[in-house]
């Protein structure tokens, strides 16, 4: 089997596996739930041999031709499709065999499985595509896909509400990322990426501060980067397994991944912007996260800030860091994020942190794998995430100092939300009902959460990675002597100054330390949280919908009412004035007759 | 001394007027068809007047077959008034605009 | 007094046609239209055209008119309003037939038709000035005349059948 038919049948395996739940079994829970589980495997079992067996290729099929403009389908794979499709293979199984038990009591299961097949295909699609046209097509479809998965509970509004929001926002950001191909095209004539970077080498490529930033947007929308970042808590309100694939492992990366893609159109200017947007990204998340009472908006607030983590890498010049860093994180958020799913089963369906605890004894699995997850997170040594941040933390003290400090500021608030979080769900006395019955739940929940763990405690080791997808991870430079001990000791320090602060300071007895000791604090990082939603709610309720109302009454008392029915009456007009002619009286008639003769002869005379 | 061209056209014309007003103005078809006769006798002055001032018999014969179309339309037409009146039991012309509209 | 025949006539051939114009009577109008052919066929002869002014007291007094009066009171009307000769459609008359006039009569001034020479000889009117162009120049003229006669005839014929009724004659 070709690499290529290989790649295909990747590709495809999870489209066919959501044409068949679609066509027979869409009241089938169970049969559509092993159709997807199939798909998955092959799709995991695919892109492992193509990844790790070396084999690199591109090809390509045009499409639809206009003339001079052709659109063509084709697959580049090359080691940066190769890291990213073992991911989404490994993490995409993973969290389908976990929503085998997860989704098992759930009337709707036939379309969560549908759901998962769009997703896994589309998301496969973006990561094989070759040229920025067919990205964005399936771009698309993977919106649609977390729009779908979102509404999944679709009884519920707040649901439906999130569902649309996280839609509407990321066609904000695709916007500009449309536009950013239109000028990438125009101005380089195509948008090939091997053509593309081929132009980069011979020196030939068209550098413009605009379509890099262009392109950044669709990042912006899609990973969720300041200012379009309202979208992803709000999307908590989907199924856990849907948070843990989509939200926090692969759909948000996409757009880390397609700035790795375009890295060649880059220039300084545009890279500072999106540094920043990183760097702020990343705090204003950290700050977000402390005061969050809900497992899963901890989580995905902890998800924006390590996004804004890999932005930031990529706009300090190190598309390797970034890749490296969204690898680790995809293995220990996954984790996390499938954790507190089994947690949230576990206690029947809570989900507040206040309302858990004590669950280090009555489920030992999810706790021992729940904390390799938050060690790693926070950057225990030997650890996955230990490197990964690392490598970012070196770059930025050799790029930006201002960069570094914030950096590692944000890494201290990690520290100590993430211990919080820990703290209160897992140790201490159960404070309510449901927390002290707890229990484990199958083994289709737990094997996931193992592999997982064991891919997060091992998954820092750069010299595999370096051997595997050698093109990727040879940008992260070696840190030299003095910036590998400054950096090494940062962040040891800030492990443990956030860890102790958050042991210390927050206690198990049910309330908000923080809430109590410091209001003033945590109302100001409330309102931090609210501040861009009512931003957005502001805009849009008085400034868009008037503008919305003004074109709304143009079109229906203009363009309906004057120009299509006006053009109508008009001739209504002169057909009931042509009627009034006929009288059916000879007197009316010959008088008529005797204005068309008195006309022809003032023409004659000359007169008229 | 006859008198000039211009005053039999006149004349014509004249007469020709008064038939025309009586077929605007006038309700009862029959009156109206005398009025077109009488438009028809207009023409046929002018006529018999051009060939009488030309030194031509042109329109003298012209006048012959004007007359002969003129009898041929009056009895056809009497005939359609007749059947009109048959079907519409009324010949005043303001009351039969079935085509009205 | 010059041209007396010629105005005395004119004048009562104007009133006459008046008269038609105006007469509240049906009847009343069929005798003034005979009395305005009278008229004009003295003007013929005026024009020394006098076989023509003869077949017009022939053709036209005596049959066209004659046939007018008996359909006049065959379809003898008693009811509906008297018609009275006033009010807009009078106005709008009178102002279409000045019209009228005023167009004919432009065309006449314009063109000059009297400025041609002045009564050139009499040609006389015996038949054979008649009958020699009638059956030469204007033959054909005189053919499709005799067909129009056929089918005139034919046509009143069909027109006053009763629906239903079978033909009176063939």
């Amino acid at each position: 089997m070709t690499p290529l038919s290989t790649a295909l049948l990747v590709l495809l395996a999870p489209l066919g596996s959501a044409a068949l739940i679609a066509a027979l079994l869409p009241r089938r829970g169970a049969a559509a739930a092993a159709v997807s589980v199939l798909a998955a495997t092959v799709v995991a079992a695919g892109a492992l041999s193509l990844a790790l067996g070396g084999a690199r290729f591109s090809g390509a099929v045009e499409w639809i031709r206009f003339g001079s403009f052709s659109l063509s389908l084709g697959f580049r794979f090359d080691d940066l499709a190769a890291l990213m499709l073992a991911i989404v293979g490994v993490i995409g199984l993973c969290v389908h065999v976990f929503s085998l038990g997860y989704m098992r009591d759930d009337p709707a299961r036939a379309r969560y499985f549908w759901g998962l097949s769009i997703f896994m295909f589309s998301m496969i699609g973006i990561v094989l595509a070759d040229n920025l046209f067919m990205m964005f097509i399936f771009w698309e479809l993977v919106g649609f896909s977390s729009y779908f998965l979102i509404n999944h509970w679709r009884e519920r509004t707040s649901a439906s509400d999130a569902a649309k929001k996280a839609f509407i926002v990321n066609r904000v950001g695709d916007f500009g990322f449309i536009l950013g191909i239109i000028v990438c095209y125009w101005e380089n004539g195509t948008v090939s990426l091997g053509e593309l970077g081929a132009a980069h080498a011979a020196g030939t490529l068209v550098y413009s501060r605009l379509i890099p930033l262009l392109l950044f947007c669709g990042a912006v929308g899609k990973s969720a980067q300041l200012p379009l970042q309202v979208w992803l808590p709000d999307a908590m309100e989907g199924p856990t397994p849907v948070s843990a694939l989509i939200h926090a492992a692969t759909m948000v990366a996409a757009g880390i991944y397609m700035l790795c893609r375009i890295e060649v159109l880059m220039v300084a200017p545009s890279l500072q912007v999106i540094a920043w947007v990183g760097t702020l990204t990343a705090l204003y998340a950290a700050l977000c996260a402390v005061v969050q009472r809900d497992i899963k908006k901890v989580l995905a607030y902890s998800t924006l800030s390590q996004l804004g983590y890999m932005v930031a890498a990529f706009g300090m010049g190190s598309a390797g860091a970034a890749m490296f860093h969204l690898t680790t994180h995809a293995f220990f958020k996954a984790l996390l994020f499938l954790g507190a799913g089994s947690v949230i089963i576990g206690c029947h369906h809570e989900q507040d942190i206040f309302r858990l605890g004590g669950l280090r004894t009555r489920m030992p699995v999810t706790f021992w794998t729940f904390t390799v997850a938050v060690a790693a997170i926070t950057g225990v040594p030997f650890l996955a995430g230990f490197y990964s941040k690392d490598a970012i933390l070196a770059l930025a003290y050799d790029t930006n100092p201002a960069i570094f400090a914030l950096l590692a500021f944000t890494a201290v608030l990690t520290a100590f939300y993430m211990l919080r979080l820990w703290k209160i769900v897992f140790l201490g006395e159960p404070r309510s009902e449901s927390a002290g019955h707890a229990h484990e739940s199958g083994l289709s929940v737990t094997a996931p959460l193992a592999l997982l763990a064991v891919l997060s405690a091992i998954g820092g080791q750069r010299g595999a990675y370096a051997r595997a997808f050698g093109g990727v991870f040879s940008g992260i430079g070696e840190p030299g002597g003095a910036t590998h001990g400054i950096v090494l000791a940062t962040s040891l320090c800030v492990l443990a100054v956030g860890a102790a602060a958050a042991l210390a300071f927050y206690s198990t007895d049910g309330t908000d330390s923080l809430q109590v000791r410091f209001p003033g604090v945590f109302g100001f990082l409330g309102a931090l949280r609210a501040s861009f939603d009512t931003a957005y709610d502001y805009y849009v309720a008085r400034i868009q919908q008037r503008g919305a109302l003004i074109l709304n009454f143009v079109d229906v008392v203009g363009l309906a009412g004057v120009v299509v029915r006006g053009l109508g009456g008009a001739a209504e007009f002169v057909g009931f004035g042509l009627r009034a002619l006929h009288t059916g009286r000879l007197s009316n008639y010959v008088y008529w007759f005797l204005f068309g003769l008195a006309v022809m002869w003032a023409y004659a005379a000359g007169v008229l | 001394m006859t008198p000039s061209l211009d005053a039999y056209v006149l004349l014509s014309s004249a007469l020709f007027a008064v038939g025309f007003l009586g077929v605007l103005v006038r309700r009862n078809t029959l009156v109206i068809f005398m009025c077109l006769e009488l438009m028809l006798v207009a023409a046929t002055l002018a006529l018999v007047a051009f060939s009488r001032f030309n030194g031509t018999g042109d329109g003298d014969v012209f006048v012959f077959f004007i007359l002969t179309v003129a009898a041929a339309e009056v009895a056809v037409g009497l005939a359609i008034i007749v059947a009109l009146f048959r079907t519409r039991q009324t010949i005043q012309v303001d009351r039969i605009d079935s085509l009205r509209r | 007094m010059e041209h007396l025949a010629f105005n005395c006539l004119s004048v009562f051939a104007l009133a006459c046609a008046l008269g038609v114009v105006l007469s509240k009577n049906a009847v009343n109008g069929a005798m003034c239209l005979l009395l305005c052919l009278a008229a004009v066929a003295g003007l013929f002869v005026e024009l020394h055209a006098y076989l023509l002014a003869f077949i017009l007291v022939l053709v036209y007094a005596g049959a066209v008119v004659a046939l007018f009066l008996f359909i006049v009171m065959l379809l003898d009307m008693q009811g509906g309003q008297p018609w009275h000769f006033r009010g807009v459609q009078a106005v709008a008359g009178l102002v279409a037939a000045a019209l009228l006039i005023a167009g004919l009569d432009l065309i006449a001034i314009r063109g000059r038709l009297g400025a041609g020479p002045a009564s050139p000889g009499d040609v006389g009117s015996s038949l054979e000035l008649y009958a020699y162009p009638l059956f030469t120049t204007y033959l054909l003229p005189v053919e499709v005349i005799g067909f129009l006669l056929l089918v005139a005839m034919l046509g009143v014929i069909v027109l006053s059948r009763r629906a239903g009724e079978p033909g009176e004659s063939k």
